[in-house]
Parts: C-alpha cells; sequence; structure tokens
C-alpha cells in the first residue's frame, strides 16, 4: 500500500510536467494548427533566465535570488515575452504556411533559442539552488515519505489546469479561443478577433512553459540547454497519445505517459532499466495501432454529420 | 447596400469567378442560383473576406472591403451563414451565441437578444447548456442562423441554408429568413442551388455558372422560369431533350 502510494506520487509528478508541458504544445496546436517544437526551448530559456548571463562554469543567481513571488513574475514574463517575439518574428509571417512548413519554422526557432542559450552560457550543465528546502522529505503516513517538491508540482499543476479550465468555460476570451479552435474561419466571420486570440494561446503557452521551467529547476537544480528537449519530445508524444487537439487529451496523455515511465522505472529488471524509453515509445506505438485517434476524441472529429 | 464589381477570384491557377457585378439593395432579398461549382460559395467568401479578389471590388454602403480581414467585415454588420453551419460543435448553444456577440460590448442588449432567439426557437433555450454538436441538422441551421443575428448583421449571407435538410425543415428556414426582413429590415443575399425555392423567397435574381452572371432580374420578371433554366443550364426546356441525346 504505502509503495503503491509512493509509486502513484511520482508517477503524478513526472505526469504533471507532461501535462504542462502538453497543453502548452495543445493550446497552439489549437488555435494554430501548429506542432510548436520550440516549447522545450521555451522551457529551457525559462530555466536560464533565473541566472546571470556569463559563461562561468558557476551559476550566480539574478531573479533566481530574488523572493519567490517577483521571481515567479519575472519569470513568466520573460517567458510570455520570447512567446510572443516568436509569434511575431516566425509564427505570424508563417500563417498562411502549410502545417509541415509552420513545424519546420518551429524546429528552426527551437534551435536558434538553444544556440544563443549555448553562445551566452555556455554549453556546460550549471548546478543552481533554487528553493533546494522544498525537496525535504514529507512524511505521508506509516512508511511513506515523499519530496515536498513532488507534491507541490502536482498541486501546482491542478491549479493551473483549473484556472484554464476556468478561463476557457468562465471568460468572454477563453470562448472565442474554443471556437477558433474548432473553427477559426467561421470564427473569425463572426467577428472574433483572429490576432489576439493567437497572442492570447501564445501567452498562455509561455505561462505553461514557465511553470515548467521553475519546478524543473527545482526538481533536479540543474541547467543544462537540452533540458527542454526530452520535456518536449514526451509532451508531444503526451499530445499524441492523447489525441491531437484536445487539451483533455493532451493531460491525459501527459499523465499516462509519466505513469507509466514511473511503473517501468520501478518494476523493470534493472539491467534493462536504462531502456526505459524504449519500453514507453513502444507502447506509445501500441497504443496508436489501437486507437490513432488517440485517447480522447477531439471535438473536431466527433463532428456530427 | 452591397456592390460587386467584375470581381475575379482565382485559386491558384484556376479561376472560380471571372468578372462578376452585381448590386444588393438595403432592404431586399437577393438570391444567387447556379450549379455546382458555379462559383456561388467563392462569392460569398469573398465578400466576407475570408478570398481576397484577383480583380475587381466588393463594396458595403459605398466604401470598399474586399481585402479587409473577415473579422473587420463582420465588424461593418457584414455575415455569413456558411454551408454546411459550421456550427462550433464543441461549445454549448448558449457559447455558439456567444462567439456571435464577439464583437458587441452592450452586455444587457447581447442577453436580451439571447433571450429573444430563445424565444423564437425554443428548442435552442431548453438545450441552451448542451453541446451544440448534439443538435439535429435543421436545429444547427437555425442556431447558425441565429448566431449569426447575435452580430446584429446588416447584410445576412446564407449559403445554401436548404442543404441536407428535409423539405418541410427548409420551409420552416425560408420561414424565418424572409420573417428576419419583415421584423428587422435585415438584407438577405441567399445562395442556392434549387431555382425554385429561391424565386419565391426573393425580389431579385442572378444565375451563375462557370462563375460568369448569366442573368440577373427581378424576380417577379423571371417567375414563368423560362429564362433562368436557360441561364442555369446553358439551353431551354424545349431543346432539353435534343441536348440530351
Amino acid at each position: 500500500m504505502a509503495f503503491a502510494l509512493q509509486v502513484l506520487i511520482d508517477g503524478l509528478s513526472l505526469g504533471s510536467f507532461y501535462a504542462l508541458a502538453a497543453l502548452g504544445i495543445g493550446l497552439l496546436f489549437g488555435v494554430l494548427k501548429l506542432i510548436n517544437f520550440a516549447h522545450g526551448a521555451f522551457i529551457t530559456f525559462g530555466a536560464y533566465a533565473l541566472i546571470v548571463p556569463s559563461m562561468d562554469t558557476t551559476a550566480t543567481l539574478a531573479i533566481g535570488a530574488l523572493p519567490a513571488i517577483p521571481l515567479i513574475f519575472l519569470i513568466v514574463v520573460l517567458v510570455v515575452a520570447m512567446a510572443l517575439i516568436s509569434e511575431f518574428a516566425v509564427f505570424r509571417p508563417l500563417r498562411n504556411a502549410s502545417p509541415a512548413t509552420l513545424m519546420v519554422g518551429s524546429f528552426a526557432l527551437g534551435f536558434v533559442i538553444q544556440n544563443l542559450i549555448i553562445m551566452i552560457y555556455g554549453g556546460r550543465p550549471k548546478a543552481v539552488g533554487l528553493w533546494s528546502h522544498l525537496s525535504e522529505g514529507v512524511q505521508l503516513m506509516e512508511g511513506v515519505q515523499v519530496p515536498g517538491l513532488q507534491l507541490i508540482i502536482i498541486g501546482v499543476t491542478l491549479l493551473l489546469m483549473i484556472a484554464l479550465v476556468l478561463f476557457l468555460k468562465r471568460t468572454r476570451w477563453g470562448i472565442h479561443m474554443r471556437a477558433a479552435a474548432e473553427d477559426f474561419r467561421m470564427a473569425r466571420m463572426l467577428g472574433v478577433q483572429a490576432d489576439l486570440v493567437i497572442m492570447l494561446a501564445v501567452a498562455l503557452s509561455g505561462v505553461l512553459a514557465a511553470s515548467v521551467s521553475l519546478l524543473f529547476v527545482v526538481q533536479t537544480g540543474i541547467l543544462d540547454f537540452r533540458m527542454g528537449t526530452p520535456m518536449m519530445l514526451f509532451a508531444f508524444i503526451a499530445t499524441v497519445v492523447g489525441g491531437m487537439g484536445s487539451l483533455v487529451g493532451a493531460v491525459v496523455g501527459g499523465f499516462a505517459v509519466g505513469m507509466l515511465s514511473i511503473l517501468l522505472q520501478t518494476f523493470l529488471p534493472s539491467e534493462i532499466r536504462a531502456y526505459r524509453d524504449v519500453f514507453v515509445f513502444l507502447a506509445v506505438i501500441i497504443v496508436l495501432l489501437v486507437r490513432p485517434q488517440g485517447l480522447v476524441l477531439s471535438s473536431a472529429a466527433k463532428e456530427r454529420v | 447596400m452591397l456592390e460587386v464589381q467584375d470581381l475575379q477570384v482565382r485559386y491558384g491557377r484556376l479561376t472560380a469567378l471571372r468578372g462578376i457585378s452585381f448590386t444588393v439593395a438595403e432592404g431586399e432579398v437577393a438570391c444567387i442560383v447556379g450549379p455546382n461549382g458555379a462559383g456561388k460559395s467563392t462569392t460569398l467568401n469573398t465578400v466576407s473576406g475570408v478570398l481576397r479578389p484577383a480583380e475587381g471590388e466588393v463594396r458595403f454602403d459605398g466604401q470598399p472591403i474586399s481585402g479587409r480581414s473577415p473579422e473587420k467585415i463582420a465588424a461593418l454588420g457584414v455575415t455569413q451563414v456558411p454551408e454546411g453551419r459550421h456550427i462550433f460543435t464543441a461549445l454549448t448553444i448558449e457559447e455558439n451565441l456567444k462567439v456571435g456577440a464577439a464583437l458587441r460590448r452592450d452586455r444587457d442588449e447581447t442577453r436580451r437578444d439571447m433571450e429573444r432567439i430563445y424565444d423564437t426557437f425554443p428548442i435552442l433555450g431548453e438545450r441552451r447548456g448542451q453541446p451544440a454538436g448534439k443538435l439535429s441538422g435543421g436545429e444547427q441551421q437555425m442556431l447558425a442562423i441565429s448566431r449569426a443575428l447575435m452580430t446584429r448583421p446588416r447584410l445576412m449571407t446564407v449559403d445554401e441554408p436548404s442543404l441536407g435538410l428535409a423539405p418541410k425543415i427548409v420551409d420552416r428556414v425560408y420561414e424565418v429568413l424572409t420573417d428576419l426582413r419583415k421584423s428587422r429590415g435585415l438584407t438577405l443575399l441567399i445562395v442556392e442551388q434549387s431555382s425554385e425555392r429561391a424565386l419565391k423567397a426573393a425580389d431579385s435574381l442572378h444565375v451563375l455558372r462557370n462563375g460568369e452572371i448569366q442573368l440577373s432580374g427581378a424576380a417577379a420578371d423571371l417567375a414563368d422560369g423560362e429564362a433562368v433554366h436557360k441561364a442555369y443550364f446553358g439551353f431551354t426546356k424545349d431543346h432539353a431533350g435534343e441536348v440530351m441525346i
């Protein structure tokens, strides 16, 4: 029982990362039909923004040395700014291009950001101690001790998801965004402001990327220019497994992939544990063979004929 | 109110409209009829700003609107009920109507308009909280018209409102559309494949075939249908047999 709870919390906290990143990708896919492969670079950028730009091997905290609230605020603002710059410089000029072109454009953007980070901060991983006290263990029950951070990650993810749902369901702009995600042209013919809706989606995906940046740095304590890449890869897989175009699917997919990774990590024999991801990908292939549309049907797919 | 002048629209190398001209007067019901692929939807989509003309111009209230974005044209009071209705199926009925009010800031008036729609179409009111995708085809058509009304349009273009609906429901749709003209002074530009239906509802009629207007006139003058038939098919009923053979 205690063991099961431990595994569950591990799985949920890893799944939280994937779900948050998948939501960021899913939001943009909804309104722009863009698979944003630069999302991982946004996450990396948010993490590096914590320290003083330099090639030094040891990191000096800048924004990262501020109290929590201004720190979070500044990182979110910076990542959102980066996302909006990307929208103006890359996505908007490609607005009418094919989805494939957009995707390649986002790849290029990701590489540019990643290489700028290498140029400014150097290619070597750096250690940063951010809020390390959060990682202390918390006694949940007899024999179950989990890092408090994991609970925070799960809690923050839930809060962000609730906030996003309230935004999408209850606000004028949220409703416009959902309408635009289903049928962009129709929404525009009714007067929905296309550019604003897209900018809003881009900004929200920036907020989600920034939250992943922060949680991830606190958990790992390491900055690495590659850090966002696996996150984005798994998040992309999560959106595909969950059902492209469905935000619920992105969350379900994120948690499913996270949970599976932890289960494999726990139960695979130690000699093949290093190949965990191979089994995750295998499972993804099987899911897609059985349910090519993904676990959750998107609204576009269940349209009544 | 609406002037379309020498409008040419191309999809790549394919020319869909070869320089058409027509006008729609304020308060009238104008109909464009024509066979599949004549360029009817292209015409409406160019008016709505979804497509940009290669040549020619669309004017609304005397000002050129071709080349403006769909949301800007919507803001001027031109709205479209598109072919296939394009309901937001994942949104509730009420949310669909709210998207129709995207440009409006008058909350109380918006609310009142919504209640008015629920009075006219009780089924929409009863199911306001349900996903719009669950409505039947006819109900979706009513919702599409209602959603367009929420924009408070002055000109409503309607693309094949009878498509895929049972004759009885088509009658109801036309009843609703002609009522709108009466009650709100709404100007309508309706596109149809069937000329009979259009002749009954319209004040003026334009026959479109192969991207060209073959015939334009007052519906009353074209009532016997002979000239319309010739313009529509390219041959008269008398000679139809010969051509077929």
